[in-house]
């Protein structure tokens, strides 16, 4: 939980310090918008961290979205390309072919041994492949679909503040919450990223348990990619590129680990609006300066700086852990006694005679 | 001083802590020129603990050594390396994909400038063929390691110790997976190597090559020094009980002779895999039936088979009278037949999780009232029930497993298996890697255990286990059972001779 408390704290000084430079930043408009991204992100990386917790990865979430979001606008879209079947049907249609990728993936994975990696790799580049097959290069309008994106449960002054899709991300919150530390299959998950073999001659069914995170994971993606074809309101060939690396580096700073059997839901949360508020926020920050003449001016951090900026925390966030780790180690092995070296000396740098020994043959 | 070899190396005080275990305490060896040390001790004596250290890959809490007659401070691998100093270990650290001068050279390669200049394979050949002559291994030095024997690849380590122009070899059980006539050869280079002045510290457990080959012995018990026996006064019996500390007998609890129980386990042509023929034997209540046998033999892969681990290959098996044949280890849980394996902390723990969750995880989908429910409440309870009855030194049952010493994280391995009431408990190398107090715990509770009518497979190549805790010895040759021996027909010259082939069936 240490990780997890270290980054909600950054997080605020984080939305602090852009309220404090830009008071913008807790507009209804600002906030209505990050939310809306940090839900869609956050249901994705939720996914993510089901897999990254027994140790697995799944690259092909990005690509999930895509298709999923491409197959829901073919299906149901009244514009041009689409082919104008009610609502329920394409989204029925989507989620059905997320969660049989899903199994395939898993069933790949866990009964031929094959390495997450790779076999999601393939998918995310084959999935792809299938969206611009679907769209055939250009898009799809979608926007009579915007409804469940642009809705908002809450309006302060006439402007909505609370957007729909944080109550579909609280629902995904509390369920995962609930199957990662509430139930014996989450604690699989966490024997099984802990250690495999002890999790499997322990009796846990390790293969089927893995199978069901792929599924989860693909599941989720397809509901993320709904949202976020309702929130573009125009299918193309690229929705959803790199948004796998996003959701793994959510749960990352969140406090999940690569090798598994660590990570919490709240931690990915955290992560989520971490990845989020720098994303989104840097061109909100701004520095008030009166420049020579005495003008107020201001100062924007330039636009391009975001991934640095992600890139920077994501990196800084993983050295101080593990710094804290091997400190905490040390101190562990070391008791309290502290080591007494004499001074160094050294061998006398003679070589003993050239060896001859007998060859026996 | 009975040490008539100029001193070498010489180790004072040296102590070592680690979470939970002091490893080594006040410990002290001295190495002389051309001297052979053997260095003796049970496992978990300390012996290796004290090898990594005199290698630079421990560094010790207190103490000092001294190299040369120079106080010295080996803080690295590479630092000890170019000290003279080189460990070779028992399980060969040769890289597979490199070949024969590739490895004798690794990490000290011959390069044009520095480590991005161009390879001067050449030479290195040139100098690797010199060094394979002198250990008398007769290949061209590009052969490549992976098609080496287990002999061959001792001599490609004792080369590049050679090439490293090292004082001290350190060899940790180096014919543990040699032949007869590898050992011989090793024996015939360790003479000349102790010719030309070089002090070699040799580590085994077979007590007869240690009493050929060693100069002196030096005992180890529960990380301490116990004394040194020169090659004269040297013999099985002093050595055997300067390592061991009390007579053997007070070891092993007394357990009533136990007979005409009723048969619970029964294996009839079950076949191994890798096996050729089918082996049968059957295990009664309360009665423990030891597996002995060589490294290889077959015992694991047979315990695998009993747990579901594995697939047998052929013949069945019956559990109370009812067939039983378990594909997969949650089958076999079900069934009550439950195995402590060989490498607890690969297969048997869940290192970073508690004692609690180790504990429950084979269970916890079974706690009553739960269903998909964690009940961490039972958990708790289960573990601390476990706790109390194995006597795990622990603060708690929320301490991560990761942080106990070896003989407690055996203690959780049974704990867990003992919640859920086994019929059959299959322990693999039930001691191995532990101190000697916990050793003894275990025996009490695998006695305790037999008394209530759990029947007890054990594997174990510790002879003195084998012979000291079964009820009867199977006795395992090439993944067979080639014969099952009543405790009072069991003997150590007995079970050897069988185990290595040279009492026929």
């Amino acid at each position: 939980m240490r990780r997890e408390l270290g980054m909600l704290v950054a997080l605020v000084v984080l939305c602090m310090g852009l309220w404090w430079s830009n008071a913008n930043f807790v507009g209804a408009n600002n906030v209505f918008n990050t939310s809306r991204q940090i839900s869609m992100l956050g249901i994705l990386a939720i996914g993510s961290a089901f897999v990254i917790v027994t140790g697995g990865i799944d690259l092909s979430v990005g690509s999930m979205v895509g298709l999923t979001g491409v197959i829901l606008a073919k299906i149901s879209s009244t514009a041009e390309g689409g082919l104008g079947h009610p609502l329920w049907m394409g989204i029925c249609f989507a989620m059905g072919i997320a969660l049989a990728i899903g199994l395939i993936q898993g069933l790949l994975i866990t009964q031929l041994n094959l390495q997450p990696f790779i076999v999601t790799l393939g998918f995310m580049l084959m999935l792809r492949g299938v969206s611009q097959t679907i769209v055939n290069g250009g898009n799809i309008s979608f926007s009579s679909f915007g409804s469940l994106a642009n809705a908002s449960i809450l309006s302060i002054h006439g402007e909505p503040i609370l957007p729909l899709l944080m109550l579909f991300f609280l629902a995904v919150v509390i369920i995962s919450g609930y199957l990662l530390h509430f139930t014996v299959f989450g604690r699989y998950l966490y024997a099984i990223g802990g250690n495999r073999d002890a999790a499997q001659y322990s009796g846990v069914p390790v293969k089927r348990v893995e199978t069901i995170t792929y599924v989860i994971s693909a599941g989720l993606a397809g509901v993320a990619g709904i949202c976020w074809s309702s929130y573009i309101s125009q299918m193309d060939q690229n929705v959803g590129v790199a948004f796998e690396l996003s959701a793994i580096a959510a749960c990352v700073l969140g406090g999940c680990s690569l090798r598994g059997g660590e990570g919490t839901v709240f931690g990915v949360i955290i992560g989520t609006g971490l990845m989020k508020v720098i994303e989104d926020g840097l061109d909100m920050f701004r520095i008030r300066y009166h420049d020579a003449r005495g003008i107020l001016q201001f100062w924007h951090p330039n636009d391009n700086w975001r991934y640095i900026v992600i890139g920077a925390v994501i990196l800084v966030a993983v050295i101080l852990d593990q710094v804290v780790h091997i400190v905490q180690q040390h101190r562990r092995t070391r008791g309290t006694a502290a080591p007494t070296h004499p001074p160094t000396g050294g061998f006398p740098v003679q070589p003993p005679s050239e060896p001859k020994v007998g060859a026996a043959s | 001083m009975l040490n008539p070899h100029p001193t070498l190396l010489a180790m004072r005080g040296i102590t070592k802590r680690f979470p939970g275990v002091v490893a080594l305490q006040d410990v002290s060896l001295t190495l002389g020129r051309g001297e052979v040390l053997a260095l003796m001790g049970e496992n978990g004596a300390g012996k290796s603990t004290l090898m990594k250290i005199l290698g630079g890959a421990y560094q010790p809490d207190e103490g000092e050594i001294i190299l040369g007659g120079n106080p010295t401070v080996l803080f690295n691998i590479a630092e000890a390396k170019r000290l003279g100093i080189a460990l070779i270990h028992q399980e060969l650290m040769l890289a597979g994909n490199l070949d024969i001068a590739g490895n004798i050279f690794l990490g000290n390669e011959r390069a044009a400038g520095s480590s991005f200049g161009w390879l001067d394979r050449g030479g290195m050949n040139r100098r690797a063929a010199e060094l394979l002559a002198r250990v008398g291994l007769d290949l061209p030095p590009t052969t490549p390691v992976s098609r080496l024997t287990a002999g061959q690849m001792q001599m490609v380590e004792i080369a590049k110790a050679l090439a490293l122009q090292a004082h001290i070899i350190i060899m940790d059980e180096p014919t543990s997976s040699l032949t007869l006539g590898e050992t011989r050869q090793l024996f015939k280079i360790i003479a000349d190597l102790r010719a030309t002045g070089m002090g070699i510290v040799y580590i085994s457990h077979r007590m007869e090559e240690v009493l050929e080959v060693a100069d002196r012995v030096t005992v180890l018990r529960d990380g301490r020094y116990v004394g040194d026996l020169s090659a004269q006064e040297a013999t099985h019996e002093k050595i055997v009980s300067m390592m061991v500390g009390r007579p053997l007998s007070a070891w092993f609890p007394e357990r009533p002779a136990r007979a005409g129980g009723e048969v619970v386990l029964e294996a009839e042509n079950l076949v191994v895999p890798g096996a050729r023929a089918g082996v049968s034997f059957n295990v009664r209540r309360g009665e423990i039936l030891g597996f002995a046998g060589l490294v290889g033999s077959g015992r694991t892969e047979l315990m695998e088979v009993l747990f579901g681990a594995a697939s047998a290959r052929g013949g069945i098996m019956r559990l109370e009278g009812a067939p039983y044949l378990p594909s997969t280890t949650r089958d076999a849980i079900s069934r009550g037949v439950y195995l402590a394996p060989e490498d607890r902390k690969r297969h048997g723990l869940v290192l970073p999780m508690s004692i609690a969750q180790n504990v429950s995880l084979p269970d916890i989908g079974n706690y009553p009232g739960g269903g998909a429910w964690l009940q961490r409440g039972a958990e708790v309870r289960v573990a601390t029930q476990e706790l109390e009855r194995m006597r795990i030194k622990a603060p708690s049952v929320f301490r991560k497993v990761v942080n106990l010493s070896g003989g407690n994280q055996q203690k959780v391995v049974l704990g867990k298996w003992l919640a859920m009431r086994p019929k059959v408990l299959i322990l693999d190398e039930p001691t191995r890697g532990i101190d000697v107090g916990a050793k003894a715990e275990i025996y009490r509770h695998m006695a305790a255990l037999a008394a209530q009518g759990i029947a007890i497979i054990m594997v174990s190549s510790d002879m003195e286990e084998v012979l000291g805790m079964s009820d009867r010895v199977a006795v395992m040759r090439e993944r067979r059972i080639e014969r099952v021996l009543d405790r009072a027909d069991a003997t150590q010259e007995r079970i050897a001779s069988i185990m290595t082939g040279a009492e026929a069936a």
